[in-house]
């Protein structure tokens, strides 16, 4: 086991307004949820030392414009003028999830005290996706030129060769969908609080990229979110009940870029971020009281729930059936809504609610005794991480 | 069937780790990156051998036939460009001679209905312009 297992912890967090696409600049939107987070840990301003973040622009083909698009760093310094500042990163091989151990290694090592963590989204008004350019180059040379222009359809077709080789049916995915939609509703910060969704609505729904329909993708949107990272002595003297960090893990995996449609791609790389997860915190997935499993598209879940190790693989579209990913099922999943819940704001929501799980502050979709609190923070393949919290330190 | 004609296709820009598979695709055949060293052969071309981690890599012909390895049908017309061939079959192909490389393709000259994980394909050549020809793929008759 690890020796930094439950030293570091989740204290506050924080959300601003989600709307469908920028009306505010992005930067007041990471303000508000950087200082809401400062706010529910009691702490001020002046008590943050240590930044990080990935300030990635999903969007393809838009400018990245600082404050705008994104929000760096030097943004936020900018913006907080931290008289104690004392530590700060941007991360790049491992979307939010690495920010937040980054934050937690720096926290172990002593160069600051509290860390705040924040994931800003942009969604520009108009195309999503802005590819004007007539040429391809780098490793789409090999894959514009035959339509494949986003990342749901390189999800999609690593999607059909799971269903057809294991011989399952996507239809079943419905489940995910609506148990995650009725979790939403206990979600006020959530884009889809307040729209229930039914199977017959994600039977019926318009295709994007077969095998994925509307209700497979979490809609594109404008927020973001932030929490509050500091060391497990510290967090005990604050506000809210802390959710300790008992391990987490990085995936170790990489196949060369512009090579699409492998799964092995997805299972390595959740399978080598999990073991470490595992190993460090002594849990397995047996022990496992809730899991927050990232889902921009929905056969992420899947990909997580097999290479993490809750089902076997070819499993996982029978695994969420009968009721076990309900709140009071066996394996709850992706409470607070999940991206398709939420809108999408990647995987800092999934570490936030992994860490409310644990510290028994999720409200009316609390998790009856939840302890041991597991996170995938983004999809398996390229930028895979893994947590686990727990309410109780050991 | 989809209806291609009206696609303005992106130009690929080959570079000199890239320019040898399309100087054969303009001849209308089908040369991937092998290793000299243990004999896999791989795409996309990359600086190492992913197998063996052998620096020694050269393009070498291979047969035209594979099969369907995953596919995704687009509808959704988030790339204009593209918007008058949907629903569309975008594939991943794995040839007969080069296991473990994936080439992407369009599924030309049947109904996308007909992508299935398994079927068998073979190389055709679109020639998108004076220089760039593209290796597509229909089924295997």
């Amino acid at each position: 086991m690890w020796e930094n297992r439950c030293k570091v912890a989740v204290s506050g967090v924080g959300y601003s307004k989600v709307t469908r696409s920028a009306e505010i600049p992005l930067a007041a939107h990471a303000l508000t949820a950087v200082k809401e987070a400062v706010a529910d840990s009691g702490l001020r301003l002046e008590d943050i030392d240590g930044l990080a973040t990935y300030p990635e622009l999903p969007a393809t083909g838009h400018a990245e414009i600082d404050g705008i698009s994104v929000v760096s760093v030097n943004c936020m310094m900018a913006m907080l003028k931290l008289p104690n500042l004392t530590w700060h990163i941007q991360v790049g091989t491992t979307n939010i999830g690495g920010a937040v151990q980054q934050a937690v290694n720096a926290l172990l090592a002593g160069v600051c005290k509290y860390a705040v963590v924040w994931r800003a989204m942009h969604n520009p008004r108009g195309t999503y996706q802005n590819l004007p350019s007539g040429n391809a180059a780098g490793a789409a040379q090999f894959t514009a030129p035959y339509g494949f222009g986003g990342p749901g359809q390189g999800m999609a077709v690593a999607y059909t060769r799971w269903l057809e080789r294991h011989g399952q049916n996507r239809e079943k995915m419905a489940t995910l969908a609506v148990t995650q939609r009725k979790h939403t509703q206990h979600n006020p910060h959530a884009f889809f609080h307040g729209v229930p969704l039914t199977r017959e609505d994600y039977l019926n729904s318009r295709w994007i990229a077969y095998p994925f329909c509307l209700f497979d993708c979490d809609i594109p949107v404008q927020g973001a979110v932030a929490i509050v990272l500091t060391t497990a002595d510290r967090a005990r003297d604050l506000k809210p009940r802390p959710a300790y960090l008992a391990g987490y893990g990085q995936r170790l995996h990489f196949e060369v870029a512009g090579r699409i449609g492998s799964l092995s791609d997805y299972m390595l790389g959740g399978s080598s971020s999990a073991k470490l997860t595992w190993e460090r915190s002594g849990f397995s997935p047996k022990d496992v009281d809730v899991a927050q499993i990232y889902d921009g598209f929905s056969a992420s879940v899947i990909y997580g729930l097999e290479s993490y190790g809750f089902c076997k693989e070819g499993e996982a579209l029978d695994f969420i059936q009968d009721g076990r990913i309900e709140l009071d099922g066996e394996l709850p999943l992706n409470t607070f809504g999940g991206s398709l819940g939420t809108g999408r704001i990647h995987g800092l929501w999934h570490i936030i609610e992994g860490a409310l799980q644990a510290s028994g502050r999720a409200g009316s979709r609390q998790v009856k005794d939840a302890n041991v609190s597991f996170v995938g923070a983004s999809a398996p393949i390229v930028t895979g991480t893994t947590f686990i919290f727990v309410g109780e330190p050991y | 069937m989809s209806d291609w004609t009206k696609v303005t296709r992106p130009i690929p820009v080959p570079n000199q780790w890239t320019q040898p598979f399309w100087d054969a695709a303009k001849r209308r055949a089908l040369e991937l990156q092998r290793c000299q060293s243990c004999g896999h052969f791989q795409h996309p071309p990359y600086a190492t051998c992913v197998q063996c981690v052998s620096t020694d890599l050269k393009f070498e012909p291979v047969g035209g036939k594979g099969t369907i390895y995953a596919y995704t049908i687009m509808y959704h017309t988030g790339d204009k460009r593209f918007a008058s061939a949907v629903p569309y079959a975008s594939i991943i192909v794995e040839l007969d001679d080069a296991p473990g490389a994936l080439l992407a393709g369009n599924l030309l000259g049947s109904r996308y209905t007909e992508a299935k994980v398994g079927r068998r394909v073979e190389v055709i050549f679109e020639e998108l312009n004076d220089d760039i020809t593209l290796p597509q793929f229909q089924l295997v008759r």
